[in-house]
Protein backbone atom coordinates (compact mmCIF):
# COMPACT_ATOMS: atom_id res chain seq x y z
CA UNK A 1 0.00 0.00 0.00
CA UNK A 2 0.83 3.48 -0.54
CA UNK A 3 1.81 5.83 2.06
CA UNK A 4 -0.29 8.19 0.77
CA UNK A 5 -3.17 5.91 0.41
CA UNK A 6 -2.43 4.98 4.38
CA UNK A 7 -2.71 8.89 4.87
CA UNK A 8 -6.16 9.20 3.61
CA UNK A 9 -7.41 6.42 5.26
CA UNK A 10 -6.08 8.18 8.63
CA UNK A 11 -7.07 11.38 7.88
CA UNK A 12 -11.09 10.39 6.64
CA UNK A 13 -11.13 8.35 10.26
CA UNK A 14 -8.84 11.05 13.07
CA UNK A 15 -12.24 13.28 13.71
CA UNK A 16 -10.14 15.33 16.06
CA UNK A 17 -7.19 13.88 16.70
CA UNK A 18 -3.97 15.47 17.09
CA UNK A 19 -1.41 14.15 14.66
CA UNK A 20 2.34 14.13 14.38
CA UNK A 21 3.68 13.37 11.23
CA UNK A 22 7.62 13.62 10.45
CA UNK A 23 10.18 13.12 7.35
CA UNK A 24 8.24 11.27 4.10
CA UNK A 25 4.63 11.64 5.28
CA UNK A 26 4.81 15.06 6.26
CA UNK A 27 4.85 16.39 2.59
CA UNK A 28 1.90 14.42 1.69
CA UNK A 29 -0.17 14.75 5.05
CA UNK A 30 0.39 18.38 4.36
CA UNK A 31 -1.69 18.47 1.28
CA UNK A 32 -3.86 15.33 2.45
CA UNK A 33 -5.48 17.22 6.01
CA UNK A 34 -3.84 20.98 5.74
CA UNK A 35 -5.54 22.12 9.14
CA UNK A 36 -4.05 23.12 12.61
CA UNK A 37 -4.21 20.10 14.92
CA UNK A 38 -1.05 18.49 13.38
CA UNK A 39 2.59 19.42 14.43
CA UNK A 40 5.53 18.03 12.36
CA UNK A 41 9.00 16.52 13.92
CA UNK A 42 10.73 18.14 11.72
CA UNK A 43 14.68 18.80 12.34
CA UNK A 44 15.11 16.65 14.93
CA UNK A 45 14.55 13.12 13.11
CA UNK A 46 13.29 10.34 15.30
CA UNK A 47 11.61 12.52 17.44
CA UNK A 48 8.16 12.17 16.88
CA UNK A 49 6.84 9.31 18.92
CA UNK A 50 8.12 11.42 22.32
CA UNK A 51 5.94 14.70 21.00
CA UNK A 52 3.70 12.68 20.23
CA UNK A 53 3.93 10.97 23.92
CA UNK A 54 4.17 15.11 25.33
CA UNK A 55 1.23 15.63 23.36
CA UNK A 56 -1.28 12.71 24.61
CA UNK A 57 -0.38 13.32 28.38
CA UNK A 58 -1.05 16.96 28.30
CA UNK A 59 -4.50 16.27 26.25
CA UNK A 60 -5.93 13.02 27.53
CA UNK A 61 -9.18 13.79 26.14
CA UNK A 62 -7.65 13.63 22.65
CA UNK A 63 -6.78 11.24 20.73
CA UNK A 64 -3.06 11.47 19.33
CA UNK A 65 -1.63 9.57 16.03
CA UNK A 66 1.82 9.35 15.42
CA UNK A 67 2.97 9.09 11.75
CA UNK A 68 6.57 7.86 12.59
CA UNK A 69 8.96 6.56 9.33
CA UNK A 70 10.62 3.16 10.25
CA UNK A 71 14.45 4.72 9.95
CA UNK A 72 13.11 7.25 12.49
CA UNK A 73 11.60 5.20 15.05
CA UNK A 74 15.30 3.31 14.91
CA UNK A 75 16.98 6.80 16.00
CA UNK A 76 15.08 7.18 19.62
CA UNK A 77 13.86 3.79 19.69
CA UNK A 78 14.19 3.61 23.47
CA UNK A 79 10.82 5.83 23.26
CA UNK A 80 8.87 2.32 23.11
CA UNK A 81 10.04 1.74 26.59
CA UNK A 82 9.08 5.47 27.51
CA UNK A 83 5.74 5.28 26.10
CA UNK A 84 4.96 1.62 27.16
CA UNK A 85 5.94 3.00 30.44
CA UNK A 86 4.07 6.12 30.38
CA UNK A 87 0.98 3.96 29.20
CA UNK A 88 -0.88 7.49 27.27
CA UNK A 89 -4.24 5.25 26.62
CA UNK A 90 -4.99 8.09 23.99
CA UNK A 91 -1.94 7.54 21.64
CA UNK A 92 -1.59 5.53 18.38
CA UNK A 93 1.63 5.20 17.07
CA UNK A 94 1.90 3.95 13.26
CA UNK A 95 5.33 3.20 12.02
CA UNK A 96 5.73 3.44 8.20
CA UNK A 97 7.72 0.53 7.54
CA UNK A 98 9.65 0.99 3.89
CA UNK A 99 12.69 -0.30 4.94
CA UNK A 100 14.48 2.43 3.70
CA UNK A 101 15.73 6.12 4.86
CA UNK A 102 14.19 7.56 1.77
CA UNK A 103 14.67 11.13 2.49
CA UNK A 104 18.61 10.86 2.01
CA UNK A 105 18.93 8.71 -0.94
CA UNK A 106 17.27 5.32 0.17
CA UNK A 107 19.97 3.43 1.57
CA UNK A 108 18.95 0.74 3.86
CA UNK A 109 17.64 1.04 7.31
CA UNK A 110 20.02 -1.19 9.84
CA UNK A 111 17.95 -4.65 9.30
CA UNK A 112 16.18 -3.68 6.55
CA UNK A 113 12.83 -5.01 6.07
CA UNK A 114 13.40 -7.85 8.43
CA UNK A 115 12.77 -5.10 11.16
CA UNK A 116 9.76 -5.89 13.53
CA UNK A 117 8.51 -3.07 14.44
CA UNK A 118 5.12 -4.81 16.32
CA UNK A 119 6.85 -7.55 18.27
CA UNK A 120 9.53 -4.98 19.35
CA UNK A 121 6.43 -2.83 20.50
CA UNK A 122 4.63 -5.80 22.74
CA UNK A 123 8.50 -6.28 24.27
CA UNK A 124 8.66 -3.27 25.41
CA UNK A 125 5.06 -3.04 26.49
CA UNK A 126 2.96 -1.76 24.32
CA UNK A 127 -0.32 -3.41 25.47
CA UNK A 128 -1.63 -3.56 21.35
CA UNK A 129 0.87 -3.94 18.21
CA UNK A 130 -0.03 -5.83 14.92
CA UNK A 131 1.13 -5.18 11.13
CA UNK A 132 -0.81 -4.17 8.70
CA UNK A 133 0.05 -4.96 5.14
CA UNK A 134 -3.37 -3.61 3.40
CA UNK A 135 -4.80 -0.87 2.85
CA UNK A 136 -8.49 -2.57 3.09
CA UNK A 137 -7.45 -4.70 6.10
CA UNK A 138 -6.24 -0.92 7.49
CA UNK A 139 -9.30 0.76 7.04
CA UNK A 140 -11.68 -1.88 8.21
CA UNK A 141 -9.82 -1.66 11.70
CA UNK A 142 -8.92 1.84 11.78
CA UNK A 143 -11.95 2.83 13.63
CA UNK A 144 -11.26 0.26 17.07
CA UNK A 145 -7.84 1.08 16.55
CA UNK A 146 -8.94 4.92 17.24
CA UNK A 147 -11.25 3.94 19.92
CA UNK A 148 -9.45 1.17 21.75
CA UNK A 149 -7.03 2.03 24.77
CA UNK A 150 -3.52 1.99 23.87
CA UNK A 151 -1.05 2.97 23.45
CA UNK A 152 -0.74 1.13 20.25
CA UNK A 153 1.35 0.37 17.48
CA UNK A 154 1.06 -0.97 13.82
CA UNK A 155 3.40 -1.16 11.45
CA UNK A 156 2.46 -0.99 7.98
CA UNK A 157 4.18 -2.20 5.39
CA UNK A 158 4.19 0.76 2.47
CA UNK A 159 6.13 1.45 -0.50
CA UNK A 160 7.71 4.73 -0.85
CA UNK A 161 5.97 7.93 -0.77
CA UNK A 162 5.55 9.97 -3.81
CA UNK A 163 7.17 13.12 -2.62
CA UNK A 164 9.90 13.41 0.54
CA UNK A 165 10.65 16.74 2.58
CA UNK A 166 13.99 17.25 0.16
CA UNK A 167 11.95 17.11 -2.70
CA UNK A 168 9.09 18.65 -1.83
CA UNK A 169 10.06 21.63 1.20
CA UNK A 170 8.49 24.35 2.73
CA UNK A 171 5.68 24.21 5.59
CA UNK A 172 5.30 26.49 8.39
CA UNK A 173 8.23 26.45 10.58
CA UNK A 174 8.29 23.75 13.40
CA UNK A 175 8.15 27.04 15.80
CA UNK A 176 5.52 28.23 13.96
CA UNK A 177 2.81 25.07 14.13
CA UNK A 178 3.94 24.56 17.93
CA UNK A 179 2.27 27.78 18.78
CA UNK A 180 -0.58 27.38 16.73
CA UNK A 181 -1.17 24.68 17.68
CA UNK A 182 -0.68 25.55 21.36
CA UNK A 183 -3.13 28.09 20.75
CA UNK A 184 -5.57 26.00 19.53
CA UNK A 185 -5.35 23.50 22.14
CA UNK A 186 -5.77 26.31 24.74
CA UNK A 187 -9.25 27.36 23.10
CA UNK A 188 -10.33 23.85 22.33
CA UNK A 189 -8.15 21.54 25.10
CA UNK B 1 33.07 27.29 48.50
CA UNK B 2 29.70 25.30 47.41
CA UNK B 3 27.36 23.90 49.13
CA UNK B 4 24.74 20.82 49.01
CA UNK B 5 21.13 21.78 48.61
CA UNK B 6 18.77 19.53 50.58
CA UNK B 7 16.35 17.42 47.81
CA UNK B 8 13.26 19.06 49.47
CA UNK B 9 14.32 22.78 49.09
CA UNK B 10 14.49 21.96 45.20
CA UNK B 11 10.76 19.86 45.47
CA UNK B 12 9.08 23.33 47.28
CA UNK B 13 10.86 25.14 44.16
CA UNK B 14 9.42 23.21 41.80
CA UNK B 15 6.19 23.36 43.44
CA UNK B 16 6.76 27.18 43.96
CA UNK B 17 7.48 27.38 40.55
CA UNK B 18 4.91 24.87 38.83
CA UNK B 19 2.09 26.81 41.18
CA UNK B 20 3.09 29.96 39.22
CA UNK B 21 3.01 28.26 35.73
CA UNK B 22 -0.49 27.26 36.46
CA UNK B 23 -1.47 30.42 37.43
CA UNK B 24 -0.15 32.20 34.29
CA UNK B 25 -1.87 29.56 32.32
CA UNK B 26 -5.33 29.87 34.04
CA UNK B 27 -4.42 33.87 33.24
CA UNK B 28 -4.25 32.47 29.28
CA UNK B 29 -7.04 30.63 29.49
CA UNK B 30 -6.14 27.44 29.88
CA UNK B 31 -9.70 25.85 31.66
CA UNK B 32 -7.96 22.04 32.52
CA UNK B 33 -7.25 22.16 36.44
CA UNK B 34 -5.38 18.49 36.41
CA UNK B 35 -4.30 17.14 40.18
CA UNK B 36 -0.69 17.37 39.30
CA UNK B 37 1.27 20.61 39.71
CA UNK B 38 3.73 20.00 36.74
CA UNK B 39 6.12 17.29 35.01
CA UNK B 40 9.71 16.29 35.45
CA UNK B 41 10.81 14.74 32.77
CA UNK B 42 13.96 12.65 34.01
CA UNK B 43 16.86 10.60 32.48
CA UNK B 44 18.10 9.48 35.71
CA UNK B 45 21.20 11.60 37.23
CA UNK B 46 23.42 10.42 40.16
CA UNK B 47 24.18 13.85 41.26
CA UNK B 48 20.15 14.99 42.13
CA UNK B 49 18.96 11.33 42.81
CA UNK B 50 18.46 12.45 46.53
CA UNK B 51 15.73 14.95 44.43
CA UNK B 52 14.60 11.96 41.85
CA UNK B 53 14.44 9.84 45.14
CA UNK B 54 11.90 12.28 46.80
CA UNK B 55 9.75 12.83 43.96
CA UNK B 56 8.93 9.53 44.00
CA UNK B 57 6.70 10.33 47.05
CA UNK B 58 5.36 13.42 45.69
CA UNK B 59 1.88 13.03 44.39
CA UNK B 60 2.06 17.03 42.91
CA UNK B 61 4.94 16.31 40.81
CA UNK B 62 4.59 13.83 38.17
CA UNK B 63 7.50 12.36 36.95
CA UNK B 64 8.30 10.61 33.44
CA UNK B 65 11.57 8.63 33.46
CA UNK B 66 12.78 8.86 29.58
CA UNK B 67 15.39 6.12 28.35
CA UNK B 68 17.28 9.39 26.64
CA UNK B 69 17.69 13.21 26.98
CA UNK B 70 16.49 13.64 23.33
CA UNK B 71 13.57 12.10 24.58
CA UNK B 72 13.22 14.29 26.92
CA UNK B 73 13.22 17.33 24.70
CA UNK B 74 10.38 16.18 22.39
CA UNK B 75 8.35 15.13 25.67
CA UNK B 76 8.89 18.80 26.57
CA UNK B 77 7.55 20.05 23.52
CA UNK B 78 4.31 18.46 23.36
CA UNK B 79 3.87 19.09 26.66
CA UNK B 80 4.15 22.66 25.65
CA UNK B 81 1.97 22.63 22.91
CA UNK B 82 -0.94 21.12 25.37
CA UNK B 83 -0.19 23.62 28.14
CA UNK B 84 1.29 21.51 30.32
CA UNK B 85 3.96 22.98 32.48
CA UNK B 86 7.53 21.01 32.55
CA UNK B 87 11.29 21.02 33.64
CA UNK B 88 14.08 18.58 32.47
CA UNK B 89 16.44 16.83 35.35
CA UNK B 90 19.62 15.45 33.33
CA UNK B 91 23.28 15.38 34.04
CA UNK B 92 25.89 17.07 31.77
CA UNK B 93 26.31 13.83 29.67
CA UNK B 94 22.72 14.10 28.57
CA UNK B 95 23.25 17.82 27.74
CA UNK B 96 26.52 16.71 25.43
CA UNK B 97 24.27 13.64 24.06
CA UNK B 98 21.59 15.91 23.16
CA UNK B 99 22.35 18.71 21.39
CA UNK B 100 20.53 17.99 18.15
CA UNK B 101 17.37 17.86 20.13
CA UNK B 102 18.39 21.15 22.03
CA UNK B 103 18.60 22.84 19.23
CA UNK B 104 15.80 21.51 17.07
CA UNK B 105 13.65 21.65 19.23
CA UNK B 106 13.98 24.25 22.29
CA UNK B 107 16.14 26.92 19.62
CA UNK B 108 14.61 26.67 16.61
CA UNK B 109 11.57 25.13 18.02
CA UNK B 110 11.25 27.96 20.32
CA UNK B 111 9.85 25.82 23.16
CA UNK B 112 10.88 26.87 26.79
CA UNK B 113 12.43 24.17 28.62
CA UNK B 114 14.38 24.76 32.39
CA UNK B 115 17.19 21.98 32.58
CA UNK B 116 18.57 21.02 35.94
CA UNK B 117 22.16 20.11 35.03
CA UNK B 118 24.09 17.67 37.69
CA UNK B 119 27.68 18.60 36.90
CA UNK B 120 28.58 14.95 38.70
CA UNK B 121 32.32 14.95 39.02
CA UNK B 122 32.31 19.05 39.83
CA UNK B 123 35.19 19.45 42.35
CA UNK B 124 34.46 21.82 45.51
CA UNK B 125 37.52 23.98 45.28
CA UNK B 126 37.51 24.80 41.81
CA UNK B 127 35.65 26.74 39.21
CA UNK B 128 33.91 24.06 37.04
CA UNK B 129 35.68 26.50 34.15
CA UNK B 130 38.91 25.00 35.47
CA UNK B 131 37.76 21.61 36.29
CA UNK B 132 40.00 18.89 35.81
CA UNK B 133 37.02 16.83 34.05
CA UNK B 134 35.94 17.90 30.86
CA UNK B 135 32.23 17.17 31.38
CA UNK B 136 32.21 19.81 33.83
CA UNK B 137 34.72 22.04 32.10
CA UNK B 138 32.62 22.03 28.77
CA UNK B 139 29.51 22.44 30.10
CA UNK B 140 29.16 26.27 30.23
CA UNK B 141 31.01 26.70 27.41
CA UNK B 142 28.58 24.90 25.23
CA UNK B 143 25.99 26.80 26.79
CA UNK B 144 27.27 29.91 26.00
CA UNK B 145 27.69 28.76 22.54
CA UNK B 146 23.57 28.35 22.30
CA UNK B 147 23.26 31.25 23.91
CA UNK B 148 21.32 29.28 26.68
CA UNK B 149 21.22 31.44 29.70
CA UNK B 150 22.67 29.81 32.82
CA UNK B 151 23.65 29.89 35.86
CA UNK B 152 24.73 27.81 38.79
CA UNK B 153 22.85 26.67 41.98
CA UNK B 154 26.24 26.52 44.64
CA UNK B 155 23.53 26.17 47.52
CA UNK B 156 20.59 26.48 49.68
CA UNK B 157 20.24 30.15 49.26
CA UNK B 158 20.15 29.52 45.11
CA UNK B 159 16.80 27.33 44.22
CA UNK B 160 15.33 31.02 44.33
CA UNK B 161 16.59 30.66 40.42
CA UNK B 162 14.44 27.71 39.59
CA UNK B 163 11.23 30.14 39.47
CA UNK B 164 13.32 33.04 38.26
CA UNK B 165 14.68 30.58 35.27
CA UNK B 166 11.67 28.97 34.85
CA UNK B 167 10.34 32.35 34.03
CA UNK B 168 13.16 33.36 32.22
CA UNK B 169 12.24 30.28 29.15
CA UNK B 170 8.76 31.46 29.32
CA UNK B 171 9.72 34.61 27.98
CA UNK B 172 12.29 33.86 25.92
CA UNK B 173 10.51 31.09 24.30
CA UNK B 174 13.80 29.08 24.91
CA UNK B 175 15.93 26.73 27.07
CA UNK B 176 17.89 27.81 30.31
CA UNK B 177 19.84 25.58 32.11
CA UNK B 178 20.55 25.44 36.17
CA UNK B 179 24.07 23.69 36.93
CA UNK B 180 23.56 21.83 40.39
CA UNK B 181 27.50 21.99 41.24
CA UNK B 182 27.53 19.37 44.35
CA UNK B 183 25.26 16.77 44.91
CA UNK B 184 21.85 17.42 46.43
CA UNK B 185 21.47 15.82 49.60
Amino acid sequence: MTPESVLRVVAEARGHALCVPTMTTAPAWREIAPDDLSVVCVGFMGGASSLGLGLALACPDRRVIVLDGDGSLLMQLGSLATIAGARPRNLLHLVFKNGVYHTSGSQEIPGGLSMDFAAMARAAGYPRACAIGEIGELRRRLAELLADEGPALVELHTTLADKTPMTSPGGVPFHQQVERLRERLRREP
Amino acid sequence: MPESIPASLVIDALKETFREARAVLAAEGYRRQPEHLGWVLSVPDTHQRTVLAALDKERAIRVLTCATEDEANAVAAGLYIGGEPCIAMIQHAGLYASVNTLRGVALDGRVPILYLIGLLGRERDRDPRESRHSMVRSCEPLLDTFGVPHARLEGPDDVRLVPEYYRLAQQRRGPVALLVGLETI
